[in-house]
This record gives C-alpha cells, sequence and structure tokens, in this order.
C-alpha cells in the first residue's frame, strides 16, 4: 500500500522556488507521469517522494504518515536514474544485490531474488560484468533489476529511458508498462518525453515552472488541455495555433483572423458567448483535417503547400495561414508536393480556443 | 568555393609521412634530457647511499669515490649495535675524527627518535582519514549554509607560513601541558596535513555523479555507509595520495618538532639527525647513514603504493 499526498508542498533552492505550492494525491498502484520541459520541477518532485530532497513548505505523506524528514533508506522507495548511477566497482549481481544486502536480508535469499530479477529482465548470463562492460541498454536493465527485486512500494523513475536509442527506447516503453503490471505498486515516472507520459501513464501531471498546469488521463490531457501551454506541449507535430478574435457572426461566434474565418459547433458557440470580442489563440491539432474537394470559408482551410514532409505512414504538409505557418498530417491517398492547392475539412468538435491573456482554455477547465 | 582549386590539385607527398630521421632525432632528445634529468634528481641519493658506506677518510678524497672503494659497515654498525660513550671537552681528541670511526654523542637516539617518527606519521595518517574522509564527503555531497565559504577557509590556512603559527601553537600546546609529548607533534600536523587532504578528497568525491550518491542512499545507506560502502572504494588512489602525504609531511618536519620537543621522549628524527652537526666534531659519513635510514620507511611506502600515486595526484585535479 502507498498512497502519496503533498500537501501544499514548496521547495526553493535559495530564493528560486523550484516546486510552487504542489498539491497532489498519487494513487496507490498507480502509473503517474510527472511530464515538462527541464527546470520545471519534475525531478524535484520525484526526489522529495524519495527523501532527497527536503522540504521548504508543506508536507508529503505515506498514506497517513508525515515523511518529511524520514531519510531515504527508511522509506520504502526504489529508483531508477537517468545515468543508471549503477556502481562502477560492483559487478551486476552486486549491483542489484545491494539493496538487500544492505537491509540485511540473508544470502541464500539475495541470491534467489536477483537471479528470479536477472531472467525477468534477460541478463542472468551477465551477473560477473561491471558496469563497464555493458551497453547502455544493459545499464538500464541492470538499474531496473537494482530497483525491482527490493519489491518497493513505490517505484521512482527519472528519464530512464532518455539514454537509450530509438528502437531500444520503445521497446523498454512496453517493458515497463509490463512491470508496472507485474509488480502491482505505485509507479512515479519523471520525463520530458510526451510519446512516454502518453503511453505509459495511468494520469499524467504536466509541470512548468515548479507549478502544476494540468493533472489528467493521457486522454483528458491530450484532447482537453486547459491552458495553451498544456496544449502546445502534448502533440507531434505540435498544435497549430493562430491568434485572432471572437466575432459575432449570423452563425453564432467565429473566430476571426484577417480573411480566415472558422465557424464553431453550436455547443461551443454558446460556451464563448460571454467572450465575444476577446483576443484568444484558437488551436487545431495536426490530425483534426479532412482532406477535401472544394473550400468552404468557415469549415475549412485552404491555401497553398508549402512543403511536404512524407513520413512513410502519412505526410506532413506545411501552408502558411494569415501568415501563420501551419502543418498538418494527412494520409497517402493523395500526393502532394510544393505549390499544390489544397482544402482541408477541419474537425470542428477538436478545436481548442485559449484566452490570448491569461492562456486559459475558454472550452475546458 | 570548391577546393579542386590549383593549390590542392597536386597532391603533395611531404606530409604523408613522418620522415623516420626526424623521428629518430626526436625520441632521441627526449632520451639524452630524461637522462639529465634523472642524474640531477637521483645523484645526491647515489652519494648518499655510496658515501654511508664509506670511512669518513674516503669521503673526503678527491675526486670522490661514487663506488666505495673499501666499503665499510661501520657507519651501520654504530647505528644499530654499538653502544658509545658520551664524548666530552675532555675525550673529545681520543678518536681522531679524519680516522673514522668517530660517532656523535646522540647517535643512540636515532633509532627511538625514528620509532617517534614512525608513531607520529601513523597517528596523522589515521587521524587524517577519520576527519578528513567525512569532512570532504559532507561538503561535496550534502547542500549545507556556509559549505562553499567552508572548503576556502579551510584552504586559506595553508597560505599562513608555519612560521608564524610556531607561537600561537607553542602557547596551546604549553597550556594542553604537552610539551615534549609526542601528542604535541601529531596536533600540530594535523592542523598542517587536513587541510590539503579535504581539499584533495573534496575535488575526488565532487567529481562523482550526485546520482551515485542518491542511489546508494535509496538503496538503503545511511550517509555514512554510502561514504563507507561506494564513495571510498572508488576513492583508493586519492586516499593513498593523501595518506602519503600526511606521512611524508609527518616523517620530515622539522620547525615544530624542533619548537616543542627536548629529549628523546618525543623528538624526531630529523631534529637527530640535524643534531649530528651540532657535537663536538662531524662525521659526515655517519650522518650519511643515518639519511639512508631515514629514508627507507618513505622508499617502502611508495614502492608499495606506486601503481596509486600518480593517478591518485592528479584525479579531481582537472575539475574543482
Amino acid at each position: 500500500m502507498a498512497r502519496i499526498l503533498f500537501d501544499n508542498v514548496t521547495k526553493y533552492y535559495a530564493s528560486v522556488k523550484a516546486v510552487d505550492n504542489l498539491n497532489l494525491e498519487i494513487k496507490d498502484k498507480e502509473f503517474l507521469v510527472l511530464l515538462g520541459p527541464s527546470g520545471c520541477g519534475k525531478t524535484t518532485t520525484l526526489n522529495m517522494i524519495a527523501g532527497l530532497e527536503e522540504l521548504s513548505k508543506g508536507d508529503i505523506y505515506f498514506d497517513q504518515q508525515i515523511v518529511n524528514f524520514m531519510p531515504p533508506h527508511i522509506r520504502d522507495v526504489a529508483m531508477v536514474f537517468q545515468s543508471y548511477a549503477l556502481y562502477p566497482h560492483k559487478n551486476v549481481f552486486e549491483n542489484i544485490g545491494f539493496g538487500l544486502k544492505m537491509r540485511k536480508y540473508d544470502t541464500a535469499e539475495i541470491d534467489r531474488r536477483v537471479r528470479d530479477a536477472a531472467e525477468r529482465l534477460h541478463i542472468e548470463h551477465l551477473l560477473d560484468r561491471l558496469p563497464s562492460q555493458l551497453s547502455g541498454g544493459q545499464r538500464q536493465r541492470v538499474a531496473l533489476g537494482r530497483a525491482m527485486v527490493r519489491q518497493p512500494s513505490v517505484f521512482l523513475m527519472d528519464e530512464p529511458l532518455s539514454n537509450l536509442d530509438a528502437a531500444l527506447r520503445i521497446s523498454m516503453r512496453a517493458e515497463i508498462k509490463q512491470l508496472h503490471h507485474s509488480m502491482q505498486t505505485t509507479f512515479v515516472y519523471v520525463t520530458h518525453d510526451q510519446a512516454e507520459a502518453l503511453t505509459l501513464a495511468d494520469r499524467i501531471v504536466v509541470m512548468k515552472d515548479g507549478v502544476v498546469q494540468q493533472i489528467g488521463s493521457p486522454d483528458e490531457i491530450y484532447e482537453r488541455p486547459e491552458n495553451l501551454f498544456v496544449g502546445s506541449f502534448l502533440g507531434n507535430p505540435p498544435i497549430n495555433l493562430l491568434v485572432g478574435e471572437l466575432v459575432s457572426d449570423n452563425a453564432g461566434v467565429i473566430f476571426q483572423k484577417g480573411r480566415f474565418k472558422m465557424e464553431f459547433q453550436e455547443e461551443i458557440s454558446t460556451k464563448l458567448q460571454p467572450h465575444i470580442g476577446k483576443s484568444v489563440t484558437l488551436g487545431i491539432r495536426p490530425e483534426d483535417v479532412n482532406e477535401q474537394g472544394a473550400a468552404v470559408p468557415g469549415l475549412s482551410v485552404s491555401g497553398t503547400v508549402n512543403t511536404v514532409l512524407p513520413m512513410g505512414s502519412e505526410q506532413y504538409v506545411s501552408m502558411t495561414i494569415e501568415g501563420t505557418e501551419a502543418f498538418f498530417r494527412l494520409g497517402k491517398e493523395h500526393k502532394h508536393k510544393g505549390g499544390d492547392n489544397i482544402s482541408l475539412d477541419i474537425n470542428r468538435n477538436r478545436l481548442h480556443v485559449f484566452d490570448q491573456e491569461t492562456e486559459r482554455s475558454l472550452l475546458w477547465g | 568555393m570548391t577546393l579542386q582549386s590549383t593549390k590542392f590539385s597536386v597532391p603533395s607527398e611531404k606530409w604523408k609521412y613522418k620522415s623516420k630521421r626526424s623521428e629518430r632525432t626526436r625520441s632521441a632528445v627526449i632520451f639524452i634530457a630524461s637522462i639529465f634529468l634523472l642524474i640531477y634528481v637521483l645523484a645526491p641519493v647515489g652519494w648518499l647511499l655510496s658515501s654511508s658506506f664509506q670511512s669518513e677518510a674516503e669521503i673526503v678524497s678527491v675526486p670522490p669515490h661514487w663506488l666505495p672503494h673499501e666499503p665499510t659497515m661501520e657507519n651501520f654498525n654504530a647505528i644499530f649495535f654499538q653502544e658509545f660513550e658520551e664524548v666530552t671537552y675532555e675525550t673529545r681528541r681520543k678518536v681522531d675524527p679524519a680516522a673514522g670511526g668517530y660517532i656523535p654523542s646522540t647517535a643512540k637516539d636515532l633509532l627511538p627518535s625514528m620509532w617517534n617518527s614512525f608513531i607520529i606519521s601513523v597517528a596523522v595518517v589515521i587521524l587524517n582519514l577519520v576527519v578528513g574522509v567525512p569532512a570532504a564527503y559532507a561538503m561535496a555531497k550534502i547542500r549545507f549554509w556556509g559549505r562553499q565559504a567552508s572548503v576556502y577557509t579551510i584552504l586559506t590556512t595553508r597560505v599562513i607560513p608555519d612560521i608564524a603559527l610556531v607561537v600561537p601553537f607553542f602557547l596551546v600546546i604549553k597550556n594542553l601541558g604537552l610539551l615534549d609529548h609526542v601528542m604535541s607533534l601529531i596536533i600540530t600536523y594535523l592542523a598542517i596535513t587536513v587541510p590539503f587532504t579535504v581539499f584533495i578528497l573534496v575535488s575526488y568525491f565532487e567529481s562523482l555523479p550526485d546520482e551515485l550518491d542518491k542511489a546508494a542512499r535509496v538503496d538503503g545507506c545511511s550517509r555514512l555507509q554510502t561514504l563507507i560502502q561506494v564513495f571510498l572504494p572508488l576513492a583508493r588512489p586519492s586516499l593513498v595520495a593523501v595518506m602519503l602525504f600526511a606521512f611524508l609531511t609527518s616523517w620530515n618536519e622539522f620547525l615544530l618538532a624542533l619548537m616543542f620537543t627536548q629529549t628523546i621522549a618525543s623528538q624526531t628524527l630529523p631534529i637527530i639527525v640535524a643534531s649530528f652537526t651540532s657535537d663536538f666534531t662531524i662525521s659526515f659519513s655517519f650522518i650519511n647513514a643515518a639519511g639512508v635510514v631515514a629514508i627507507i620507511p618513505p622508499v617502502i611506502l611508495a614502492l608499495f603504493f606506486e601503481r596509486y600515486i600518480v593517478s591518485g595526484l592528479t584525479a579531481g585535479a582537472v575539475k574543482g
């Protein structure tokens, strides 16, 4: 059992606020991902769970117990680091078994658990080697093994995959998900990679400058970003943002930027009614378009293709909308090339509208 | 611009091979220079060794004998086996120093003083590690208020010349009632060597990644266990370097020993060797034999830790 609760937690480094008034409940057996750009406070948050950093203000609870000053070796947590942090002078067996040895398990039990973990990670043939004799992927597995054998109630991971090459990263993602499933314990995972966050998480916490931007399931975070930052941080290629104005029209509220107009569906239009006249940012995800023959003003975008980026299974095309370059993802039915005139029907259920001033979503949150 | 301009069109052979001759000249020059440097460094030691096996008469011969013509163990026998009467003003002419066999009155103190030096040096080394290792770990890996300042303060104390500290040290030692006691030297030598120990180890510990420290602590180590289980095994070369430094500093120190010691209860090797020159007559060959005995322990240490020495002195030196 391990439920972790942050109650108004703030962390300063000298005068810099690394984490600002964090309130967060991590549920038992949950896979929670802390996502954000570097310097957003996600690693500090993780270190505070581990007990490696002290809090400046607030409390952290493990279940019902306050653990603010409980040193790391008393907390029942295991951690995997970005640089793996294997002990260079110990071989793989000793590295994996070190945590058990420090907790005074008997030799037979250590041997059994280390071999068991090594087998699950397919590194049983490497047990006698030193870390310097291993490849990056093998070191990563040793680091995972070192955390696994302890069967901790909280499993912490600090960008564990970012030093691996792309192919290995994807297969390790699957293994980590599998690991969570089989271990039935709480996972807290830090990354700046949105794809990792979306594939692994039960819930994602998006952070920026020490402040939580949004907490939700991967779908909620992706489909209903509560502010401009969350909207633009997730998505590849990133969401297209057009700065314009909300104006009133026969069709209700519409978005206008120069000659470009976009109508909303009725439900959304009603929601936006109080904001008429406001300067807003319209967000269109690159995949929320369909190709069609004729341009319909207010319902589609049309223009000349600047460049085409073929991606194998699909293609990205870029076009300029009122001075802003936008990318759209299209299937491969039509082969496009630079200079083509195309018009794209926009899925108006999935538009995003952010207040230009507060950057908050006018639709959600 | 293309690279196909005329300048590049005719491949020149000039830089393709290194001429064998220039390479040979280079090696020869380096070799000869090394020989000179070795002679410069080793000649005094060679002479020390050679003259310790010579009689007083042979040692002053011109030209000097680099290899003793009549090797003698007389000087070493005097140190290890013979008992000598005290030489007084009246007995000073009993033996003619030029004929050899003249041994200073403090000769019998040589081995006891060596034992004192040994006790002091070993104690200083051990206490250096006991104090310096945890201090260096804390300064390198624990964030606390005044961390940077303490590193610099410790280092700054080494800027003050020892002679300036003699009087304050003397008063402290006197008030502690430790004059003419080996403890007086252990205490003062610690003040000299610990800053260096801390500085070398701080640079080394800082060069080890923070994540290693964190990993160990999450794995169940307390701070002290992290230090002992993870950091110390990795710091072995640096530890050897600081141990050697502390040992040699204590072994060789003269000024403070001269101030705080009065009798053979606490006098160290350098004091006794120096005293050989202040007798009624001086036997250079005997002094040289004493010198040979004095360098034996450091040489044994250096040979024993040889493979760690160079890496230890440079480790952490790049960073920090």
